[in-house]
């Protein structure tokens, strides 16, 4: 299949079950949005599919298949020629990403030099060309500047600039507006949908926003301690939460048709760390529906519509919490 | 304000930053981060202070409580000069004014127990002793939610939003009649901060505080504010009640502000059309000539650039700074 499948994804670090079962996939042109709060394995999730997991953490089981082809039955040089060609990733930090003591140009024309044979000069007219198409003013100048000379939006730019220089299928985009200001943001999510339009190229988005959700994505991953709580097509996913975590989280969001400082819904206590994951669903400490087969049972992911599936054994009712909390 | 003495009433404000040359940059001017703000927050009222990142909104904040000096303009508390005042009165003014900063992680101290973290600055102002004092920290507690039994906790034991709790109830303990609120459910997640904007409601119910509210999120002020203030570049550019300034918003930067909000609903969303708001804020070394926001303003024209607008008053109360809205 073209683009990028994760089949059954599950990690480990010091014995504790971080992201377990992971399945989902994105195709070209369509922007696969995960979401969930801190801590819910986002990120891990990001950094398997590129090969990039920390030291600590192991992968036990699953699949990450781009183009049908198995990542794990690459070398790491087969895979690093594979990562920045095909497959880039934004980082949610977009300072911390970029090399303090290298120009901006340098930095773009490098990561062209590393999967193409061209001259340096061609590779920095690659870069400037970039920058203009990431919307950078000014491009010559931009070239030679440092990282502290930007601000946080044009550092973010500069890091799509980056991902982007070789054209990949796939980008893997970590929280990538989650530090820059609402205009700055509107800016990048617009260059974004302009690369999905344009290009073809197929998005895994990463946020906890669910007004980024709303602007961008095609379909919806809802996590919930490290597992995939919901999956679907956006207006359904927000039209028809079929399970209590979505739901609530989107109850729990301040909105025009909420009327001012009336109670939000909220939902008890917070994300558990991993090493207090327990039996049965992850989520049956906060969950209003939760009976005593959901602290045992791990409810499993079945579908209720066309490509809409939900892992809650009361899909049924969660209907009544979007009620109770209209 | 009808005879009602504001909790804060700001005339002129401006806080600078002296100029100083580093290695890479010279800078030849000084930083206007706040350059003459008049605003007041009457008893009871939540007042939202938003713009972007930059634009000076935490720099006024921390002269209202006093951790800057202001360069100019005057600052009351509840009727009272703080701007010069000295060290004696400072204090009993202060006494009125709390802050809570965005990350609960860095305003609590990690080796002190989250009960004297509160008892602290009701034993500081000699208010409450012995089980008085143990009597009045239970108390705060469970206002903000937890239970007396976590006193004796400390902060590493608690999650995010927990933590803010306790920063909350601090800032409570003198029952103050303004708390200043710098972003303060930025860092939490989605779940927790509805509690937590839940809880600031209530407590202002029951305790009548008034809040100047900090925000980057215009959804959470448009939830929690009565009068919310746009800023631009140190200046306010925007004041109305929260139903003008959001059905009708004027200014084109507060318009471009609103545009980009992006609503919890994909159908509404995609209906939405973007007002993209080009470039990013300028330095506020090097403010713009005129009205600060021509460089980016769709609509701009020669008196733009040539001639600062004043706040003027508009029929139904908003006060706009813009020669064209
Ligand atoms: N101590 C300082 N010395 C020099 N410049 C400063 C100092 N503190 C703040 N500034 C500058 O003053 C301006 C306003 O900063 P401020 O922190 O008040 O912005 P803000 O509106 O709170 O932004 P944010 O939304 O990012 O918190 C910025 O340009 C900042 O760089
Ligand atoms: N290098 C690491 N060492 C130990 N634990 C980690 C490491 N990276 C992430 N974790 C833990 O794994 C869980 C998932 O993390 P992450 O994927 O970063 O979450 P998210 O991106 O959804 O906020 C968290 O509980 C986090 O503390
Ligand atoms: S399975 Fe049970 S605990 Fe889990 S979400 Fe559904 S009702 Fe709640
Ligand atoms: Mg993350
Ligand atoms: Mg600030």
């Amino acid at each position: 299949m073209a683009g990028l499948t994760v089949e059954d994804l599950s990690i480990d670090i010091a014995g504790a079950s971080v992201v377990d079962g992971v399945s989902f996939s994105v195709g070209g042109g369509e922007v696969m949005a995960l979401v969930g709060e801190s801590g819910c394995g986002k990120s891990l999730t990001a950094f398997a599919l590129l090969g990039l997991l920390p030291d600590a953490a192991e992968v036990t089981q699953g699949h990450i298949l781009l183009d049908g082809l198995d990542l794990a039955s690459l070398s790491e040089r087969e895979l690093r020629r594979l990562r920045g060609s095909k497959l880039s990733i934004i980082f949610q930090e977009p300072t911390a990403s970029l090399d303090p003591l290298a120009t901006i140009g340098s930095q773009i024309a490098e990561a062209y030099r590393l999967h193409h044979k061209v001259s340096r000069r061609e590779a920095l007219a690659k870069a400037r060309a970039m920058l203009v198409s990431v919307g950078i003013p000014d491009p010559d100048r931009r070239l030679t500047q440092y990282p502290f000379e930007l601000s946080g939006g044009m550092c973010q730019r500069v890091m799509i600039a980056i991902a982007l220089i070789c054209g990949p299928d796939i980008l893997i985009a970590d929280e990538p507006t989650t530090a820059l200001d609402v205009t700055i943001q509107a800016q990048i999510l617009d260059l974004m949908k302009q690369l999905v339009a344009e290009r073809g190229t197929g998005i895994v988005l990463i946020t906890h926003d669910m007004g980024v959700v709303a602007d961008i994505a095609d379909r919806v991953a809802v996590m919930y301690a490290g597992r995939i709580a919901e999956i679907g097509p956006v207006d359904d996913i927000f039209a028809q939460p079929s399970h209590p975590y979505t739901a609530l989280l989107l109850a729990s969001v301040p909105r025009l048709d909420v009327s001012p400082k009336e109670r939000l819904a909220t939902i008890d206590g917070s994300v558990p760390s991993p090493e207090r994951f327990g039996p049965g669903c992850r989520f049956n400490e906060r969950c209003p529906l939760a009976d005593g087969r959901c602290r045992i049972d791990t409810p499993p992911l079945l579908a209720h519509r066309p490509g809409h599936f939900s892992a809650c054994w009361h899909a049924d009712r969660v209907s009544e919490i979007a009620r109770a909390a209209a | 304000m009808n005879g009602v003495t504001p909790v804060l009433e700001l005339n002129d404000v401006a806080v600078h930053f002296g100029a100083r040359a580093s290695l890479f940059k010279p800078l030849p001017s000084p930083v206007r981060a706040v350059d003459g703000i008049d605003l007041s927050v009457a008893p009871g009222e939540t007042v939202g202070l938003v713009g972007e990142s930059g634009c000076g909104k935490s720099t006024l904040s921390n002269a209202i409580v006093g951790l800057l000096r202001p360069t100019r303009g005057s600052i009351r508390i509840q009727g009272q000069e703080i701007a010069g005042a000295n060290t004696a009165l400072l204090r009993v003014v202060r006494r009125n004014v709390q802050m809570i900063f965005q990350d609960p992680a860095l305003s609590l101290n990690p080796r002190a127990t989250i009960g004297s973290a509160i008892a602290e600055p009701l034993a500081v102002h000699g208010i409450a002793r012995g089980q008085a004092l143990k009597d009045r920290v239970a108390n705060l507690l469970e206002q903000v939610g937890l239970k007396a039994e976590h006193a004796a906790r400390y902060p590493h034991q608690f999650s995010g939003g927990q933590r803010q709790r306790v920063v909350i109830a601090r800032a409570l303990a003198l029952e103050p009649a303004l708390v200043v609120c710098d972003e303060p459910v930025s860092a939490l997640d989605v779940s927790v901060r509805a509690q937590i904007l839940n809880l600031l409601v209530d407590l202002q119910r029951r305790m009548g505080v008034s809040y100047l509210f900090v925000s980057h999120d215009l959804a959470v002020v448009r939830h929690i504010c009565d009068r919310v203030a746009v800023m631009y570049l140190g200046r306010i550019v925007e004041l109305a009640s929260r139903d003008t300034l959001f059905s009708n918003p004027r200014h084109y930067y507060t318009r471009a502000l609103m545009a980009s909000v992006l609503e919890p609903d994909p159908v509404a969303q995609r209906a939405k059309t973007r007002s993209m708001l080009s470039g990013e804020l300028p330095s506020p070394s090097n403010v713009p000539s005129g009205c600060a926001f021509h460089t980016r303003c769709p609509a701009a024209t020669a008196v733009c650039t040539a001639e600062r607008p004043e706040l003027t008053v508009r029929p139904d109360g908003a006060l706009v700074a813009c020669h064209h809205a």
